[in-house]
C-alpha cells in the first residue's frame, strides 16, 4: 500500500506534462507503456544517454529505487485503465 | 510528532493516542473531515483535484467566485494572434462531477483561524478542519503615481488574464502602424519572471505582420531579467530594431503615468505610449493581507515541506502569494507545490505516510511562433526553505529544430497541465 501511495506521489509530478489518458498532444504519454520501457528511458535519460534537457532534469531528481517505483506504478494504471 | 502509517499503528501499542491526534474525526465515528479551499486558479485547484484524488475520505469545498478561469500562462500567444481567448479558458464541471467537489461560487471576505471558519460575501460560513488559500497576487498601486484600478482600463496591466487581456489585444489591434507600445516590467519577485519579455516578442511577432513600422519599448524597474541572452538573440534575429529595453539604471525607474496624455514618466524622462502596458510591483492577494497570512515583506511565509502557514496553524497557502524560496512565480511551480500541499493535508488528516515533497518548474517561453525555449528547474529543501537543486535552460546557439521541438513540446504541456489542474 505504501509503494503504491509512493508512486501515486511520484506520478503526479509526471501528470503536469503528460497526460494520463495517453494522448499525445505533443507529449508522449506514459500510461500504457509497460514497467521495463518507461524504466529504461528514465535511465537512459538520467545518464545522458538519451537527450532532453527536462526530463534529463526530471530522471536526476529519481533514484534508481524511485524510478522501478513509480514505472511500476504507471504501467500498472494503464493495465486497470485508472488515471493518476 | 511522527506521522505513523496506519499499518505502524495497528502494531504500536498506545497507539489509540496517535490515532485520536492524527485523525480525529474519522476515529470518533464522525463526519468525514472538512478541507476548504479557497481560489480556484492553478494553485486552489490543484490542490482540490489532488486531495479528491488521493483520499476519497474528504470533504473538499472550493471556493471561487469567477465561474470560469482564463490562465495567464500562454496569454501572450493570444495577443499574438496565436491562440484563441477561449482555448485558454476552462471551467470547473470537471472538478465537481468527476472528482466529486463542492464548487462554491462566491468570494471568500474574511478568515476566523481561532473559530476555523471562513465568511463568505454571501454569508455563508463555511467551517474547516484545514483551510488552503491559494489567492494569487494583489498590485502595489502606490508605487506608481497615478496608476490605480481606474487607470489599469486605459493602461491595462493584463497580468490576471481576462478582461484585461481582451482590452490589451483590442488596444493593440486599434494601434496605428508607427505607433509605440510600452511595456512598464516590474521589479523582482512578480509572477512569470519571462512573462514580460514574452509578451514583448508576442507583440513583435503580431507587428511585425500587421504593423510593421511599429516600435516596442519595455522601461524595466530592474537592470537584468531572466532568460536575456535568449530574449535578446531571438529579437535580433526576429525582430531587427523593433524592441527597445531600458535598464532601471538608465531611467532611474518608472516613477508615474499620465493616463489622460498617455505618458509615461521615469526619473531622468517621460515617454509617450500609443499603447501602454503598465505591470506593477506586486504582493500576495488581498485575502491573505486582510487575513494576516503576508509579512511586512507582503507575501505569505510558510513552512516549505507542508505550505502551512507559518503565521497560522492549520491554515496553507499554495502559488504566488508565498515566499517560496528559489522557486518562481509559475503556474508549474504552484501546481508542484499544490500537491505537495495536497499530499500533506491527506497525511495529516487520514494518518497516511507523508512523503518528501517533490518541487519542480519547467516554463515553456515563445519567442516567436515557432521558436520557443524551456528551463527545467529541481528544488530541494535546505536551511528551512527552498532552493535550486539543478537548474537547466535552452542556449542561445539551439537549432531551428530544437526550438520547433520546444513549441510542440509547449502546447502538448499546455494540454496536459491544464488537464491536471481542471480535470
Amino acid at each position: 500500500m505504501a509503494d503504491s501511495d509512493r508512486g501515486a506521489q511520484l506520478a503526479a509530478s509526471c501528470a503536469s506534462c503528460h497526460r494520463p489518458d495517453g494522448r499525445d498532444d505533443g507529449i508522449p504519454p506514459v500510461v500504457g507503456v509497460d514497467q521495463e520501457s518507461l524504466a529504461s528511458a528514465l535511465l537512459a535519460y538520467k545518464s545522458g544517454q538519451r537527450e532532453s534537457q527536462i526530463m534529463h532534469a526530471v530522471a536526476t531528481s529519481l533514484s534508481d529505487d524511485e524510478i522501478a517505483i513509480v514505472t511500476r506504478y504507471l504501467a500498472a494504471q494503464g493495465k486497470n485503465g485508472k488515471q493518476p | 510528532m511522527k506521522c505513523w502509517t496506519r499499518r505502524q499503528f495497528a502494531y504500536a501499542a498506545g497507539g489509540a493516542t496517535c490515532l485520536a491526534a492524527l485523525r480525529p474525526r474519522m476515529a470518533r465515528g464522525e463526519a468525514k473531515a472538512r478541507v476548504v479551499v479557497v481560489g480556484g486558479g492553478v494553485g486552489g485547484a490543484t490542490v482540490a483535484r489532488y486531495l479528491a484524488l488521493s483520499t476519497g475520505t474528504l470533504d473538499v469545498t472550493l471556493v471561487e467566485p469567477k465561474s470560469r478561469y482564463t490562465t495567464c500562462f500562454f496569454s501572450n500567444l493570444y495577443l499574438a494572434g496565436l491562440r484563441s481567448f477561449e482555448s485558454l479558458t476552462h471551467g470547473y464541471e470537471a472538478l465537481r462531477e468527476r472528482h466529486g467537489i463542492t464548487v462554491v461560487h462566491d468570494s471568500a471576505v474574511a478568515i476566523d483561524p481561532a473559530g476555523k471558519t471562513v465568511r463568505l460575501k454571501g454569508g455563508k460560513h463555511l467551517p474547516y478542519d484545514r483551510l488552503v488559500v491559494a489567492p494569487g497576487i494583489a498590485f502595489d498601486y502606490a508605487a506608481i503615481e497615478g496608476y490605480d484600478a481606474a487607470a489599469a482600463e486605459v493602461m491595462p496591466h493584463a497580468w490576471m488574464a481576462g478582461s484585461q487581456t481582451k482590452l490589451l489585444k483590442s488596444q493593440l489591434q486599434g494601434m496605428a502602424d508607427g505607433g509605440v507600445f510600452v511595456i512598464v516590467a516590474p521589479p523582482n519577485p512578480f509572477r512569470c519572471p519571462p512573462g514580460p519579455y514574452e509578451r514583448a516578442s508576442m507583440a513583435a511577432y503580431y507587428f511585425k505582420q500587421h504593423k510593421p513600422r511599429a516600435k516596442i519599448l519595455i522601461l524595466d524597474a530592474k537592470d537584468s531579467f531572466f532568460e536575456q541572452d535568449l530574449f535578446q538573440d531571438a529579437w535580433t534575429r526576429h525582430y531587427p530594431g523593433m524592441i527597445e529595453w531600458l535598464p532601471a539604471q538608465f531611467t532611474g525607474g518608472v516613477k508615474a503615468v499620465d493616463v489622460k496624455g498617455r505618458s509615461i514618466k521615469t526619473a531622468s524622462d517621460s515617454h509617450k505610449a500609443t499603447v501602454a502596458n503598465i505591470i506593477p510591483p506586486q504582493k500576495a492577494g488581498q485575502l491573505a493581507q486582510d487575513a494576516g497570512l503576508a509579512d511586512q515583506s507582503g507575501w505569505c511565509p510558510v513552512d516549505p515541506a507542508t505550505f502551512e502557514s507559518t503565521l497560522h496553524e492549520g491554515i496553507h497557502l499554495v502559488g504566488d502569494a508565498i515566499s517560496a524560496g528559489e522557486m518562481p512565480k509559475s503556474a508549474f511551480a504552484t501546481s508542484s507545490q499544490a500537491k505537495a500541499c495536497a499530499f500533506a493535508i491527506a497525511a495529516a488528516l487520514t494518518g497516511s505516510e507523508r512523503f518528501p515533497p517533490r518541487l519542480f518548474n519547467t516554463c515553456f517561453t515563445y519567442l516567436a511562433a515557432d521558436d520557443a525555449v524551456s528551463d527545467a528547474i529541481n528544488f530541494k529543501l535546505a536551511d528551512g526553505t527552498i532552493k535550486i537543486a539543478d537548474i537547466a535552460i535552452s542556449k542561445v546557439e539551439e537549432s531551428t529544430e530544437v526550438r520547433r521541438q520546444a513549441v510542440r513540446h509547449a502546447q502538448g504541456w499546455y494540454a496536459a497541465f491544464t488537464h491536471d489542474v481542471f480535470g
